[in-house]
């Protein structure tokens, strides 16, 4: 019935034809005539819309609509947490105009702080719910402040260096809280049992498909708290000062906007995003590793460009994008599909070097 | 100087002149870490802190090609593993199927390196900033990919050794030092060169660069080409002298690692980046292994690594090198104005 070879060829004469056309639509058709011209952005995004709708509807046929539904509801996990972690990403991006290498250790940080809640306070193999919120609390906490500590005391103090000294910066912590975190945590046994063992079954539409509780306990607590994050930006006195200190932080500190004050929330908050992620993620891993987040980290940096930094939305929808992408293309080719995703994010960002969602910003010569 | 005028000279003086050739500090660099191969021999100083030496001479030739791309051109990457690797594995795979010998590997390395420097290339002309690191990161992790799924030529994720084939850690180590000084020698006839300051000018404005003539396009290729080929010829250097490579290696880590050590040391002088490599890479293997504290708590060598970064960087933006030379400059001063004190005491206040 399906068939991977063809499969194969369709998506990469889809590519081929998508670059083509894209080509013979900035090239030939735009060019001259000043009504197209006027909306370029739109036909370029709707173009790029209709590829991958296209995308997405082959496989939808050529895999059963239950096959591909289960994929997704499968890897609901995997989008929550990198939603989480990249929102974190572009937080600190649009505060600090740097890409905070840091982001995952501050989070393993917290999420063995909740570990070692757990294993202390009760039983990881039958745990009481109670305990459980308390050990997600904490472990947000020790993000939350980890994350606050590095801005008051370092970050504040480099306000004037490059933005690749100060990744950097954020290199060397990485590196200190690597080295500290076996000094202070059990390493070798830090497990965070799932939210809920069960498994819920139901029908969709005459398909019988299935989803962890887990997952939708944690599609539930990302949905909450982004939606709280999203609010709090739109409609409060910090999210207003967030976007003025991205916008411009010289002239938002001359209107009287508390950039310090803003810049240390933001990171504290995204350490405590981070620490989220971590606590929901470590479930599928077993237990709390050193280097648990990184994979994460890097699909944020992804699913940050692929969406571009000047929103908060773009980068969202980034990550729901990578994980379900990946999901779809392991399903065919379990061995090359991060090639193949990597490669997909490639050429997106090659036609769009701002990413899906980017504003381009006039800079001044 | 004269010839005549030259053999006049006793050997001091002619010694003494050639210390002020350019390239004379790159020869004693060079003969400092071939000395440590031969006390090594000797049984003076341990084996693990030869091998330090050693991978960090090869880690500085990376140094030496990042810091031309970072340092001059200004474009920040992120792609460096992936690009160290492909040339363990072009070196692996040649020398083990087909027994080639290390000069043709690397011009094969080298004609390779500079076909994926075009491609990074002209990504680079599109993608700025920080973007533009994200980029070469998703690139490099391409290539990990690859390292770790194309079973029948890199051996997956069980690495690839070579034991026995090609010279010897000796040979292989005295390799790698004498190309460390000749890329030493080239990089720094590059910064001097209209190359280099064109790339310096492109580096502060791109818009003032172009301007004045400088072409972006050819300068940013030319950049990420030497970046490329130098880390393509360290990497057939690495597998030559550890036998063994391993996808884990070539991960986003070392990427960091090496762009530390080019901010770290200051990316502007090559004593700077041999500065920065030799704090990032050999000051864990060489020096703090061998107190007893750091040697059986491992984990506060890494620690003291990364508040070692966070203080350099907080304090000196400009690097080590930097920061030695405002020493030495403070120094001179003072020496200066001392003279003058005891002139004006030995021979009265006029």
């Amino acid at each position: 019935m399906f068939n991977p070879n063809n499969f194969f060829t369709f998506h990469i004469i889809l590519i081929v034809l998508t670059l083509i056309s894209y080509f013979v639509l900035t090239r030939l058709l735009i060019k001259d005539r000043n009504y197209l011209r006027a909306h370029k952005d739109k036909i370029m995004n709707l173009h790029l819309i209709g590829a991958f709708f296209l995308m997405t509807l082959w496989m939808f046929i050529s895999m059963t609509p239950q096959i591909f539904i289960q994929i997704l509801l499968n890897n609901v996990v995997n989008v929550a947490v990198l939603a989480l972690a990249t929102t974190g990403i572009v937080l600190i991006f649009k505060t600090s105009i740097t890409t905070n290498f840091a982001q995952g250790m501050i989070a393993t940080v917290g999420a063995f702080m909740s570990a070692r809640i757990i294993t202390s306070l009760g039983d990881p193999n039958n745990l009481d719910i109670g305990v459980f919120l308390l050990a997600i609390l904490g472990g947000v906490i020790t993000s939350f402040i980890i994350g606050l500590l590095v801005d008051v005391f370092i970050l504040r103090k480099s306000k004037y260096i490059t933005s690749i000294g100060k990744q950097m910066i954020t290199m060397g912590l990485v590196l200190v809280l690597m080295g500290a975190m076996p000094l202070f945590f059990n390493v070798i046994n830090s497990p965070i049992p799932r939210l809920d063992f069960d498994i819920a079954r139901f029908n969709f539409l005459g398909m019988a498909l299935t989803m962890s509780m887990h997952a939708i306990y944690t599609l539930i607590i990302t949905v909450f708290v982004l939606a709280l994050l999203f609010i709090a930006l739109n409609f409060t006195k910090w999210g207003l000062g967030v976007r003025a200190t991205a916008s411009n932080e010289i002239v938002a500190s001359m209107m009287g906007v508390n950039t310090k004050m803003i810049t240390a929330m933001s990171w504290a908050i995204a350490g405590g995003l981070g620490a989220i992620a971590a606590i929901l993620y470590t479930p599928g891993q077993g237990i709390v590793s050193v280097g648990l987040m990184v994979p994460i980290q890097v699909n944020g940096f992804m699913a940050s460009i692929l969406g571009g930094f000047s929103t908060f939305t773009g980068p969202l929808i980034g990550a729901i994008m990578i994980p379900w992408l990946s999901a779809l293309f392991s399903y065919y080719n379990s061995l090359w599909q991060g090639v193949i995703v990597y490669t997909l994010i490639l050429l997106i960002v090659l036609v769009k070097p701002l990413g899906l969602f980017g504003k381009k910003i006039a800079k001044k010569v | 100087m004269d010839y005549q005028k030259h053999m006049e000279l006793t050997p001091i003086k002619r010694f003494l002149g050639l210390t002020k050739h350019p390239y004379f500090g790159f020869v004693v660099i060079g003969l400092f870490l071939a000395l440590g191969q031969v006390l090594g021999q000797f049984g003076v100083i341990g084996t693990s802190l030869v091998r330090s030496f050693g991978y960090t001479s090869i880690y500085m030739i990376v140094g030496l090609g990042f810091a031309l791309l970072l340092g001059y051109a200004g474009l920040a990457s992120l792609g460096t593993a992936g690009f160290v690797g492909l040339g363990t594995y072009i070196m692996g795979y040649l020398a083990k199927t087909h027994d080639l010998p290390l000069i043709l590997v690397m011009m094969v390395g080298i004609i390779i390196a500079i076909l994926v420097g075009l491609i990074v290339g002209f990504i680079s002309l599109r993608i700025e900033g920080m973007y533009l690191a994200i980029v070469t990161l998703g690139l490099s992790e391409i290539f990990n990919e690859v390292f770790k799924n194309a079973y029948s030529i890199t051996n997956g994720t069980n690495g690839l050794s070579i034991f026995g084939v090609g010279a010897s850690r000796e040979i292989a180590y005295y390799t790698a030092i004498g190309l460390l000084i000749l890329m030493m020698i080239v990089t720094f006839n590059v910064m001097k060169s209209p190359t280099g300051r064109a790339m310096l000018a492109m580096k502060n404005s791109d818009s003032a660069a172009q301007a004045m003539g400088v072409s972006i396009l050819k300068y940013r290729l030319l950049a990420f080409i030497f970046a490329t080929v130098y880390a393509v010829i360290a990497g057939v250097l690495y597998i030559n002298y550890a036998k063994f490579t391993i996808p884990t290696t070539w991960s986003l880590a070392y990427s960091l690692n090496i762009l530390a050590a080019v901010i770290v040391g200051g990316s502007s002088t090559i004593f700077g980046i041999f500065l920065g490599t030799f704090l990032i890479f050999g000051l864990n293997l060489g020096i703090l292994q061998q107190f007893e504290f750091f040697a059986t708590n491992g984990a506060y060598s890494v620690i003291f690594n990364g508040a070692l970064i966070i203080i350099v960087i907080m304090f000196y933006p400009g690097g080590l090198s930097k920061l030695v030379l405002t020493l030495s400059h403070k120094i001179k001063k003072a020496f200066k104005k001392y003279k003058e004190k005891w002139l004006a005491y030995k021979y009265g206040e006029d």
